[in-house]
């Protein structure tokens, strides 16, 4: 009695989606979803795999989580130097000129904030001692790099939890847009990428769960280009009435509050709508105002 | 501002090259919250109806199934089925030349049978409430792990069971293995008590003289003596993508049970040379069952949109029965929202070392075990089936299935010394039956 999925993977599924045949996979803690516009379910089931094949290549290259990628050479390397591949290297050029970019609040080095920091959704937060202990292991202006050479003080690391999803969402749209004439959209738990319009030039439709946060989801109209989301949807420690979210500013090691609680961004490709709504976050109060100044096209939700 | 974000377009353009980043920026338009997209819980309920041929079993059965998604790959699934069972089903004794009277099953009322016929049991009647709840989540980047209760319960049979399951991702999420194990304790509490295997069936009592009707006894199912039963389950199981289009699973498991298997309601026939009944007794079946069974499926894309699925389980254990079936359908996504789908299922047995079609008489004495269930004997069966989708504009769907079963048993475990004298009758375990199927999914 159940319209069965059509497993063409244990990871990957064809599945019957509102208003047409979704391809479905996991891929970077997220649900990933490949809508073809106008192709049958073999065809979708080709162009799943090619998105899913390069989602999962980041995934393995530049996961935290695992020991024999380039991140884990490069944050066990106790001070070292050493050489990384061309596409991090691209990738950590593009994070230097973030953090220039963005006067420091986007830095890939924050990430060992998270060892004084459980968002749990308690009220523990950590002392100012601790989380002052860890400053000094922070910081995009402490790290030495001259592509393709890589040195940081020890006990440094990087992290590029940040924006490495939607880089890959945009790499993984793209190789789908060429390998089929039909138009194609990529949607990796929000952060998502679309090839172009639908046949006859209609706009595609994705709703958007702003990361969990239940009745605030957003439909999204979408041509061409990317949207990402930034929330602190169930990552977050309230103590006093305060909603500390996880995003943390580099330059204090705390959350920055009084934000809002998620920014969907609109914007030509996934990767700078994912930066766009990153930096927002950090600016807390100030989110809609650097919005604007940026010219961008937002969601908020409070 | 707008030249600051110039710069970042030019940095992203860099990162990403021409070919990822369109020129143009997106047409672009972001609404307010939408109800319909905050749905967290998928539904899927049904009806079955399952009629046998000749006013035999009838059953119609409602499921209720539920589905909560956590975001990341977590999910908890509860779901509930009601059986609502009426008809008859065989006792297990043979046909006579003239008509056979029983008790039921509580002491209580006669069921005839009439000559030629095998005898039905038409008291049986009952209602099955089932629940289980199961809840998924992932342990790593390439781990599941899976847990849940189950329990059900009918008028004279409780049952509970927990079950866990492990599957590991490996070779780029195109291998998949799985271990799952289980557990379920059964209770049997038989109308009337359980009977002593291999005793008489008591005969029918004459009617009561006219006058003021007994008490009648509490029909009491707990008021029997409760036997118990444990089944213990193991599963290992392979799955292996082959190409983007095909995948083959295979799966091996082991069931082991012990405790009560007799079906107390079921009786032989003790007949003489001329085949005809003497009395009846109790069946009687080992106090444990070992299954060992192993499985592989082949799925693949078809025709660009269609999906080819067939499968093959031999099964074979220790009371002596080994079975094979193999199962196949067809999906044929003929546009975008419909599909038909044909099902063809064949299925054979061979009958368990002590199934009898009746006992010669005195055999019940030397006999460990006996039972005349059909179901232990030897027989084949064809299921047909089709089955029709639909999605509709909103998301939902629904279906039907239509399926149509039939079995031809085979002669066997007649006694030797009553073997002509049982010629005149049918033992065959035949049976057909229409299954007919609704579902709607739904979200909510």
């Amino acid at each position: 009695m159940v319209k069965a999925a059509r497993v063409v993977s244990p990871a990957i599924r064809v599945e019957a989606a509102p208003g047409g045949l979704a391809g479905r996979f996991q891929a970077m803690a997220s649900p990933c979803e490949v809508l073809v516009d106008g192709a049958d379910g073999a065809e979708l089931a080709r162009i799943t795999g090619i998105v899913a094949a390069e989602v999962w290549r980041i995934e393995q290259h530049w996961s935290r989580y695992r020991n024999d990628n380039v991140v884990h050479r490069i944050n066990t390397a106790g001070g070292r130097p050493l050489t990384v591949d061309a596409e991090t290297a691209q990738f950590l050029d593009y994070a230097a000129k973030l953090h220039e970019w963005s006067g420091g609040l986007f830095d890939v080095t924050s990430g060992v904030l998270r060892r004084a920091w459980k968002f749990d959704g308690s009220d523990r937060l950590p002392s100012a001692g601790q989380v002052n202990a860890l400053l000094p292991l922070v910081g995009w202006d402490k790290v030495s790099w001259s592509a393709p050479r890589l040195q940081m003080p020890m006990g440094m690391e990087i992290d590029f939890g940040g924006i490495g999803k939607e880089y890959a969402v945009d790499r993984a749209c793209a190789l789908a847009g060429h390998a089929t004439r039909h138009a194609v959209l990529v949607n990796c738990g929000g952060d998502l990428a679309s090839s172009g319009p639908r046949a006859g030039g209609e706009p595609w439709q994705v709703g958007i769960d702003a990361g969990g946060i239940g009745a605030a989801a957003a439909l999204v109209r979408l041509a061409q280009g990317g949207v990402a989301t930034s929330g602190d949807a169930h990552r977050f420690l309230l103590k006093d009435g305060v909603r500390y979210p996880h995003v943390l500013d580099p330059r204090t090691g705390w959350p920055v509050t009084g934000g809002p609680r998620a920014i969907t961004v609109a914007a030509a490709t996934c990767t700078e709508a994912g930066v766009l709504s990153t930096v927002a976050l950090l600016h807390g109060a100030g989110a809609e105002d650097f919005l604007e100044d940026a010219g961008a096209d937002y969601t908020l939700t409070w | 501002m707008q030249l600051k974000r110039k710069r970042l377009a030019a940095a992203t353009l860099s990162l990403l090259g021409a070919a990822v980043a369109p020129g143009p920026a997106s047409a672009l338009d972001l609404e307010l919250p939408s109800e319909q997209l905050s749905k967290k819980w998928e539904f899927d309920t049904g009806m079955l109806v399952y009629s046998e041929a000749g006013g035999r079993v009838q059953a119609v059965e409602p499921v209720l199934k539920a589905t909560r998604l956590f975001g990341q790959d977590r999910a908890l699934t509860v779901k509930a089925v009601v059986d609502t069972l009426t008809g008859a089903s065989p006792n297990g004794a043979a046909p006579a030349s003239t008509p056979q009277t029983f008790t039921g099953p509580s002491g209580q009322g006669t069921y005839t049978a009439n000559p030629g016929e095998a005898p039905l049991d038409d008291s049986f009647k009952d209602t099955r409430v089932a629940l289980s709840a199961d809840y998924v989540f992932p342990v790593s980047a390439n781990g599941k792990f899976s847990y849940g209760l189950n329990g059900s319960k009918e008028y004279d049979f409780l049952s509970a069971g927990a079950n866990a399951r492990y599957s590991h991702d490996f070779n780029q999420h195109n291998t998949t293995l799985s271990l799952g194990l289980s557990y379920e304790a059964d209770q049997i509490s038989p109308v009337g008590g359980a009977p002593v295997p291999l005793s008489l069936m008591p005969p029918p009592l004459p009617p009561p003289p006219p006058g003021p009707e007994p008490e009648p006894e509490p029909e009491d199912g707990e008021g029997g003596s409760a036997e118990t039963k444990g089944v213990t389950d193991l599963v290992l199981g392979l799955t292996q993508v082959l190409d983007p289009n095909s995948l083959v699973q295979f799966n091996y498991s082991l069931s082991t049970s012990s405790g009560y298997h007799d079906d107390p309601y079921k009786v032989l026939s003790v007949v003489g040379a001329d085949g005809e009944p003497l009395r009846y007794v109790y069946e009687a079946r080992p106090d444990a069952r070992t299954k060992h069974a192993l499985f592989a499926r082949y799925k693949r894309f078809v025709f660009s949109s269609d999906v080819f699925d067939v499968s093959y389980r031999f099964m074979t254990d220790d009371w002596g029965v080994q079975s094979s079936t193999v199962d196949s359908l067809y999906r044929w996504n003929y546009n975008d929202r419909s599909y038909l789908e044909p099902h063809l299922r064949w299925y054979t047995q061979t009958a368990a070392d002590f199934y009898r079609a009746a006992l010669y008489d005195g055999e019940e004495a030397t006999v460990d075990f006996a039972s005349a269930d059909p179901r232990l004997g030897a027989f084949s069966g064809y299921t047909f089936g089709l089955k029709y989708g639909h999605e509709m504009p909103s998301g939902n769907s629904w279906s039907a299935r239509l399926e149509y079963y039939q079995q031809t048993g085979e002669r066997e475990g007649v006694p030797e010394q009553a073997a002509a004298g049982l010629e005149k009758f049918k033992l065959e375990p035949d049976l057909s039956a229409v299954m007919f199927t609704v579902g709607y999914r739904f979200k909510w």
